[in-house]
C-alpha cells in the first residue's frame, strides 16, 4: 500500500549557503497523526513547505505515490493541503466565502459543487452560515478555524499545519484539538507546544538542526525526558504524570 | 513630527471607528443589489450636483432621500453627521471663497423673513448643502453594502477584473496595515524624547515607512505561498453570486420616481 | 489633494471620468498581459501600505500647522513601474472614496486623475529620463527628487484647470492656481525626499527590490538635502515670480482685506473671459438660471414650503421607522 508521505535523503540549503535540512529520511501512512516538533529554527516549517513542493532541495518527495516534480505541483497540492502558520497569510479574500471557495475554484469545479463545499467545509470547522463575512472581523481562534476549512474544502488526503496552535488562548486550543481529532486525513502538525502535540498526535517526529532525530508513537517518545531536553523540548504533563 | 502621532492616530481612530461595520447588519436596503444601489447613489449625486450653483432650498427636498434610506437601513444619524464633519475641512474652506469673491448683491426672501446677502453667500450654501446631500448618498450606499459585495456588482458593471482583485486585497489588508503603521507610529513616539532636526526626522519617517513596506512585501511573498497551495495558476475564477430580484426593481422605479419626479416638479418652483 | 463632487459641474465630471475610465481600462488590459501571478498579492499589499502611508502625517517644512502626507504615487512607480503602480494607485483612491469618503463619486475621475494616472507616469518618465543609462548616488536622488515635485504639481495644476471649468468655484483661476502651485511644491520637496530616504533604506535592506530602479547607491547627506533646498528655493522663486506678474489679478485677493485702506475698492468681478463662456455654458445648460427668481415674496414663500416641509417629512419618517423598530424589537423579545 503506498504511503501518505515518503521523505527519502532529502536536503535543502538556504541561499546563502546555510544548511536547513540534511539527509532527511521520513515515512508517513495514510490516517497517521503526526507531531513535527523540535525546538525553533529546527527546521519544521522548512520540511513542511518541502511536503507541498515549495522548496526545491537534493533527494526525493513522493506523496501519495506521486514523486514531487515541477510539472505536477497542482495536482501534488490538490492531494497534501497546506495551513500556514499566519491565518491572515492564509485569508487572503475579502469574505470566507471567497476564501475556502478558491482552493475548489482552482481545481476546476462547477459552481453548484464549489457552494456545496464551502458550506460542508464551514460546517466541519464549527463556523456554519459565516460564509458572507469578512476575516478582519474574525477573532483569533475564529481565522484559524476558517483558514483549515480553506484547506478541507479541497477535500485533500493529507494536511499540513505549521504552528496552528500559536496565539490561541485556552479556550480556542481546546476547540482547535476538538477540530482535529475529528478529521480523519493524515494529519502532519509542526508545534513548539508539547502538551498541544499530546493531545492531537499519535506519532511524534522530533527534529533539530535540520535532522531527524527520532520518530515513534507520540507517547513513548514524548515521555523520553532525557531526549526531550536534549533537544530544547519539554516532556508534556500528560505523559509527565504516567512517568511519576 | 511633532503633529504627526496626534494626528496618525486621529486618523486611525476616525477610520477605524466606523469601517463597515454597519454594512454587516441586515435591513430591506441591505438586501437590494449592490449594482441597483451603485447605480442609483451615482446618478442621485450627478443630478444633486447638477442643480444650479445657488440653490438651497431644493436640496433639502433631495435630501429625503438619502435620509429614508439611512434610516431604513438601520443606519445611526450621529454617526453619519459626526462622519460628514469630520470630511468636511476641505469643501468648507473652498465653500467660504464664495462671500470672499463674489460680493454682488442679492435680496433673500424666506418664509416671513428677508435679509440683504451677496451671491456669494449663497454659492457657499449651495456648496456646502450640496456636500451634504451627496455624503448621505455616499454614506448610505456604503454603510449598507458589503464591500465584497459591492466589489462584485462593479465587475458587473463592466469594472476591469484586475482592478476589482487589486481592490478586493486592498480592502482585506487596508485593516492590518493600518494597524502594522500604528504600532511603528507608537514605538516612535514612545522613544521620542526631543526635536531632532528635520532632515532626522526624514530619516527616522523613511525608516518607519521603509520597514512597513519590507513587512509588506514579505507579507506579499507568504500570500503568494498560500495561494499557489490552494491551486492557484494564474487563473482567477469567481463564481457570480448576484441576482437581481422583483425588490431591486422596486428600489430603482422608486428611487427613479423621486429624482426626475423633483427634478421636473418641485424645482422649477422652488429654483 | 483630493477633489470633491460640490467642486464640479456635471459636463467636467463626466468628462473626467470617461478620460479615467478609458485610460484605466486600457492600462488594465496592459497589466493583465504582462503581470506573473505572484504579483497580484504584491499590488494588493502594496496599495494597503499606500493608504497607511499616507496616513501618516508630518510637518512641512515651511508652513507650521499645515501638515503633509506622502502620496507614494512616485514611490510605487518607480518600484513596480508605471502601469502596475497606476493600477494600484487608483484602487487605493476608489477605496477612499468609498470608505472613507475621501473625494466624492462624481470627482473619482479627477482624482483617478489628478493623483494616480499623471503623477504615476509624468513621475516615472522623468525619473527615468534622469537616471537610467547612467549611475550614481547624485543622478538617483536628483532624478527621484524632480520626479516628485514634477508630478505632484503635474496634479496640483489640473485641480484648479477642473475647478475652472466647471464654474463652480468664485476664486479666480490665477489665485487657485498660485495656492496649489505652491503648497504642493513644498509637499512635493517633502515626498522627494521620503521618497529617496525610503528607496536608500530599501537598497540596504532589500537591495533585490529596487536592482532595477536603483542605478546607484544614494545616500542622504546633509550637503546634498541643503543643496537641493536651495536649488528648490530658486527655482521657485524665480517660478512664483513670473506667474505673478503676467497674471495680475492673482494678487489683488491680498488687497480685499486691507482695513487700513478702508477706502479702497476691491477688484471682485473677475474680467477674465474663460470664467465669463463658462457661466455662459452653466447658463445654457441648466434649465432655469440659478438666481433669478429671488426677491419675488412668491419664491420666498414657496422656497420655505420647500425647505419646512422636507424636514417635516424626514421627521416623520425617522418617527415611524423608529417606533416600527421598537415594536419589532418588542414582540422579539416576548418570544
Amino acid at each position: 500500500m503506498t504511503k501518505a508521505i515518503q521523505i527519502e535523503k532529502f536536503s535543502y540549503s538556504y541561499p546563502d549557503g546555510t544548511k536547513a535540512l540534511s539527509d532527511i529520511t521520513l515515512d508517513i501512512d495514510h490516517g497517521q497523526r503526526v507531531a513535527l516538533i523540535g525546538p525553533n529554527g529546527a527546521g519544521k516549517s522548512t520540511l513542511l513547505l518541502a511536503m507541498a513542493g515549495f522548496i526545491r532541495g537534493a533527494g526525493r518527495i513522493i506523496i501519495d505515490g506521486l514523486e514531487i516534480a515541477s510539472g505536477n505541483l497542482k495536482q501534488v497540492r490538490s492531494c497534501i493541503g497546506c495551513c500556514l502558520e499566519n491565518p491572515e497569510d492564509q485569508l487572503f479574500m475579502p469574505t470566507l466565502f471567497d476564501d475556502v471557495a478558491f482552493g475548489p475554484l482552482n481545481m476546476g469545479l462547477d459552481p453548484e459543487q464549489v457552494r456545496q463545499r464551502v458550506a460542508v467545509a464551514l460546517e466541519k470547522v464549527g463556523l456554519p452560515g459565516m460564509a458572507e463575512r469578512a476575516p478582519h472581523h474574525l477573532s483569533a481562534g475564529q481565522k484559524r478555524a476558517a483558514s483549515i476549512a480553506t484547506v478541507l474544502s479541497m477535500s485533500p488526503k493529507i494536511i499540513t499545519l505549521d504552528e496552528p496552535d500559536g496565539s490561541l488562548d485556552p479556550r480556542h486550543r481546546d476547540n482547535l484539538v476538538r477540530l482535529l481529532n475529528g478529521l480523519h486525513q493524515t494529519l502532519v502538525i509542526a508545534t513548539c507546544s508539547m502538551d498541544f502535540a499530546a493531545a492531537v498526535a499519535d506519532t511524534a517526529v522530533v527534529i533539530d538542526g535540520g535532522r531527524v532525530i527520532v520518530v515513534g508513537p507520540a507517547e513513548k517518545i514524548m515521555s523520553d525526558s532525557k531526549m526531550m531536553t536534549n533537544h530544547g523540548l519539554e516532556v508534556p504533563r500528560k505523559f509527565a504524570n504516567e512517568q511519576a | 513630527m511633532g503633529c504627526c502621532d496626534v494626528f496618525a492616530q486621529k486618523a486611525i481612530k476616525m477610520h477605524h471607528a466606523y469601517i463597515d461595520k454597519f454594512a454587516y447588519q441586515d435591513s430591506p436596503i441591505h438586501r437590494i443589489d449592490a449594482r441597483v444601489k451603485f447605480i442609483i447613489a451615482v446618478v442621485f449625486t450627478a443630478v444633486v450636483i447638477s442643480l444650479p450653483r445657488t440653490s438651497v432650498s431644493i436640496l433639502f427636498c433631495y435630501a429625503i432621500g438619502p435620509f429614508t434610506v439611512l434610516v431604513l437601513g438601520g443606519i445611526p444619524l450621529r454617526f453619519v453627521f459626526k462622519h460628514i464633519l469630520l470630511v468636511s475641512p476641505f469643501v468648507l474652506v473652498l465653500a467660504l471663497t464664495g462671500p470672499l469673491y463674489d460680493k454682488r448683491a442679492e435680496t433673500v426672501v424666506f418664509g416671513p423673513w428677508d435679509w440683504q446677502t451677496t451671491v456669494g453667500w449663497l454659492r457657499c450654501y449651495s456648496i456646502i448643502g450640496k456636500f451634504v446631500v451627496t455624503m448621505l448618498t455616499l454614506i448610505s450606499l456604503v454603510s449598507t453594502t458589503r464591500f465584497a459585495e459591492l466589489l462584485a456588482g462593479l465587475r458587473r458593471l463592466a469594472v476591469p477584473k484586475i482592478l476589482v482583485i487589486q481592490m478586493g486585497f486592498l480592502y482585506r489588508y487596508l485593516f492590518l496595515l493600518i494597524d502594522s503603521a500604528h504600532h511603528i507610529i507608537r514605538a516612535r513616539v514612545a522613544r521620542a524624547i526631543g526635536k531632532i532636526g528635520f532632515r532626522n526626522e526624514t530619516r527616522v519617517a523613511a525608516a518607519m515607512l521603509g520597514s512597513l513596506f519590507v513587512r509588506s512585501i514579505d507579507a506579499a511573498e507568504r500570500i503568494n505561498v498560500a495561494m499557489q497551495a490552494r491551486g492557484f495558476e494564474g487563473h482567477w475564477r469567481t463564481i457570480n453570486r448576484l441576482t437581481i430580484r422583483g425588490r431591486d426593481w422596486v428600489f430603482a422605479a422608486v428611487s427613479a420616481a423621486f429624482i426626475f419626479g423633483m427634478y421636473v416638479f418641485v424645482k422649477p418652483i422652488l429654483g | 489633494m483630493h477633489m470633491a463632487n460640490e467642486l464640479l459641474s456635471v459636463p467636467v465630471a463626466g468628462g473626467t471620468l470617461a478620460v479615467a475610465a478609458g485610460g484605466l481600462g486600457l492600462i488594465c488590459r496592459k497589466v493583465s498581459r504582462i503581470v506573473t501571478s505572484d504579483k497580484l498579492p504584491l499590488m494588493g499589499v502594496l496599495g494597503a501600505f499606500i493608504f497607511a502611508a499616507q496616513m501618516v502625517n508630518f510637518q512641512l517644512p515651511a508652513m507650521p500647522g499645515t501638515s503633509g502626507h506622502m502620496v507614494g504615487s512616485v514611490l510605487l512607480s518607480i518600484v513596480l513601474g508605471p502601469h502596475l503602480a497606476a493600477v494600484v494607485i487608483s484602487s487605493v483612491i476608489i477605496v477612499q472614496c468609498l470608505i472613507f469618503q475621501d473625494g466624492g463619486l462624481l470627482a473619482l475621475g479627477c482624482n483617478i486623475i489628478n493623483m494616480g494616472l499623471v503623477p504615476c507616469y509624468v513621475g516615472y518618465f522623468l525619473y527615468r529620463a534622469v537616471t537610467v543609462g547612467k549611475s550614481g548616488s547624485m543622478r538617483t536622488y536628483v532624478g527621484a527628487m524632480l520626479a516628485c515635485v514634477v508630478a505632484l504639481e503635474a496634479g496640483a495644476i489640473l485641480v484648479p484647470v477642473e475647478a475652472v471649468l466647471s464654474g463652480v468655484l468664485a476664486v479666480p483661476f490665477s489665485t487657485f492656481l498660485v495656492t496649489m502651485v505652491g503648497v504642493h511644491f513644498l509637499v512635493g520637496l517633502v515626498e522627494g525626499l521620503i521618497t529617496v530616504a525610503v528607496l536608500a533604506y530599501l537598497q540596504q535592506v532589500r537591495p533585490d527590490l529596487v536592482l532595477e530602479a536603483l542605478p546607484g547607491r544614494i545616500r542622504l547627506s546633509r550637503r546634498t538635502v541643503l543643496v537641493t533646498l536651495l536649488v528648490f528655493a530658486m527655482v521657485a522663486a524665480a517660478g512664483l515670480s513670473l506667474l505673478a506678474s503676467s497674471m495680475p489679478d492673482g494678487l489683488e485677493w491680498s488687497y480685499a482685506e486691507r482695513p487700513d485702506q478702508p477706502g479702497f475698492k476691491p477688484i471682485i468681478t473677475n474680467e477674465n473671459t474663460t470664467i465669463a463662456a463658462v457661466d455662459k455654458m452653466q447658463g445654457k445648460y441648466t434649465p432655469l438660471p440659478g438666481y433669478s427668481i429671488r426677491g419675488s415674496s412668491s419664491a420666498g414663500w414657496t422656497s420655505f414650503a420647500g425647505v419646512v416641509g422636507s424636514a417635516l417629512t424626514m421627521a416623520v419618517i425617522w418617527v415611524v421607522a423608529t417606533f416600527l423598530r421598537r415594536r419589532q424589537l418588542k414582540c422579539t423579545t416576548r418570544i
